[in-house]
């Protein structure tokens, strides 16, 4: 393999801009008997919180066209069963860890913050502001300008690691909360998580979710996903980390052309768990034929100048040339 | 972990909506344990979720599956002819503890949860002594019990309307046998919907036999990535699709609470 798919991103060497999507990877080790988990660029981990949680009451998923709705709504073993188990994974994954972390109110976004500063093992912070699964916190944080600066702000404060902070796509106006998050020191900004939606069943006339909202994510959300991350990637001057249904390596160019820096699949490796390893291959193929050099030649390769301002703004922060 | 095109090899309607498909694969896993599942593939791109169908049987390099066809994704599979392909992924999940010898063994399967009955019988027969009680609403429900293998072991049905079978359900039975034979009974089996399996778990507790239940939850990744599947035991938070489907019945947090719905309240 060449490394015209190695990337710099947030300073860190990543073999490849292919990650997964928290909450949809487990801890890192459950899709190894799919493919080699270290073939991906980092691993994104399920959401942790200070204390273990339950999770929203079943049912939890529900298929919808061409998507799924969720509404897990952050069950997880707690920060303490985290650090327990993350020595483990770094043992079979040598690739860059990534903790999601959560809080229902500001002082636990801060008291995880510290928590996953003292874990050696993970390398990169995902800053979840954008759960709409979870009644406090979570996407209330993300969807207010100034509660995303906030806590933005005061995780910065406590945590050295380089952050990425997750946006809410259920906002008017997303590139004024990624410039405020920019502002706030954030390393970099992932975009899209899911946007809230419902289903119902109509035999028994109620909603499908025991949540009764949950939220929406695979192919169906990829064309807002793709909205917001050309605009974000041409109002800030950190990279972008886009997902929101991609399932193929053509859907991945159109998110790297959009202006992602990197990629995380989450809802596309349920139907094909070997996803990533696809789209590392077409993504090698596509380069090859196209005579790219580095796969962050075509970052933003759709913004009306081919996203030369952009790439130019991230300093080639994202490129390791070959 | 096995994840392969399959060739379609028969694909008939039992009855009503009941289908039975069985395909074959060059590599198919033979370390497969009854009660666990398959996450099959819909070929129809916009259903962006495998459908968790449970393991029927397994005969060489055929499995078979018998499946309901009620949402698009299994009516899409009812569609599948002869020589088509479909991926599978599996075997998942924890199966039925089937490491028995010599003991009196019930069966139970009512409905749609005849579907990992055949391969548990199959398994147990040779060692142990059963009785296999299947219900359902009608005859068409309970009509794959045709296509079973009942040497050796005791068969009684029940059915809501009576045509075939006696006119009741499988716990009436359950409850008789305890009554009028004598027989010491060491471990109930059971799959069906969750008020059957509730009163099922309810009568073994009540005398102190081991009871193993399959509970069905809807699932995204069938391997305990997503969470999606999660119920609450006794014994914390437990995934349907790896810690299950089968589960003590004891560890569920309380028989009279199983959430019709699926999983527990």
């Amino acid at each position: 393999m060449s490394n015209r798919l190695n990337i710099s991103f947030l300073g860190k060497k990543l073999n490849n801009p292919i990650m997964t999507a928290s909450g949809c990877f487990g801890y890192g080790l459950e899709y190894k008997d799919y493919f080699n988990p270290n073939e991906l660029g980092a691993a994104v981990l399920k959401g942790i919180t200070m204390e273990p949680r339950n999770g929203n009451p079943g049912t939890r998923i529900a298929e919808t066209p061409s998507g799924m709705l969720n509404s897990v709504g952050l069950e997880n073993p707690g920060i303490e069963e985290f650090k327990k188990i993350i020595p483990s994974i770094k043992k079979e994954l040598n690739i860059p860890l990534v903790a999601n972390i959560n809080g229902k109110i500001l002082e636990e976004y801060i008291a995880i913050a510290k928590e996953v500063e003292q874990i050696e093992e993970i390398e990169m912070v995902e800053l979840n502001i954008s759960c709409p699964n979870v009644k406090d916190g979570g996407m209330a944080f993300g969807a207010n300008p100034e509660m995303a600066r906030l806590v933005t702000r005061e995780v910065r404060k406590v945590l050295s690691k380089p952050m990425i902070v997750k946006l809410s796509p259920n906002v008017t106006n997303i590139v004024e909360i990624a410039k405020i998050v920019e502002e706030e020191g954030a390393n970099g900004v992932a975009l899209i998580n899911t946007l809230l939606g419902m289903a119902v069943d109509i035999r028994k006339r109620k909603p499908i979710l025991g949540n009764i909202m949950g939220g929406l994510s695979g192919p169906a959300v990829k064309p807002v996903a793709l909205r917001m991350i050309y605009q974000v990637s041409q109002a800030v001057s950190i990279p972008v980390l886009g997902m929101g249904g991609i399932s193929s390596t053509e859907d991945a160019i159109e998110f790297i052309m959009v202006g992602a820096s990197a990629i995380s699949l989450g809802t596309g490796m349920f139907a094909n768990p070997t996803l990533p390893i696809e789209i590392k291959k077409g993504l090698e193929k596509y380069c090859i034929e196209n005579n790219i050099d580095n796969i962050s030649e075509i970052v933003g390769a759709a913004h009306p100048d081919g996203g030369a301002a952009y790439r130019s703004r991230l300093g080639g922060n994202n490129e390791i040339k070959g | 972990m096995f994840l392969e095109d399959v060739k379609v090899i028969e694909n008939i309607q039992i009855a009503d909506n009941y289908y039975l498909m069985r395909v074959e694969g060059t590599k198919i896993p033979q370390h497969s344990k009854p009660g666990q599942f398959f996450m099959l593939q819909c070929k129809d791109n916009s259903k962006v979720l495998r459908r968790p169908i449970s393991l029927h049987n397994v005969d060489g390099n055929i499995l078979e599956f018998y499946y309901e066809a009620l949402g698009k994704g299994t009516k899409e599979f009812t569609r599948l002819s002869i020589g088509e392909t479909i991926n599978i992924q599996g075997p998942l999940g924890n199966g039925y503890d089937t490491d028995l010898k010599g003991k009196n063994i019930v069966v139970i399967g009512g409905g749609m949860g005849m579907a990992p009955i055949k391969y548990l019988i199959k398994d147990l027969k040779d060692n142990n002594d059963i009785t296999f009680i299947g219900g359902g609403r009608n005859a068409g429900a309970v009509k794959i019990i045709e296509k079973f293998d009942f040497k050796n072991i005791q068969l009684k049905v029940a059915t809501d309307d009576g045509s075939v079978g006696i006119k009741g359900n499988t716990v009436d039975i359950l409850k008789k046998i305890l009554k009028d034979e004598n027989k010491n009974i060491d471990i109930i089996y059971t799959c069906g919907p969750h008020p059957m399996m509730e009163a099922v778990a309810k009568v073994a507790q009540e005398n102190n036999i081991r009871c193993q239940i399959s509970l069905e939850e809807r699932m995204a990744c069938g391997i305990k990535a997503c969470v999606g599947c999660s119920i609450l035991t006794k014994k914390g938070m437990k995934k349907v699709c790896y810690d299950g489907p089968v589960f003590e019945s004891t560890d569920i947090v309380d028989v009279d609470v199983v959430d019709p719905n699926g999983g527990c309240k």
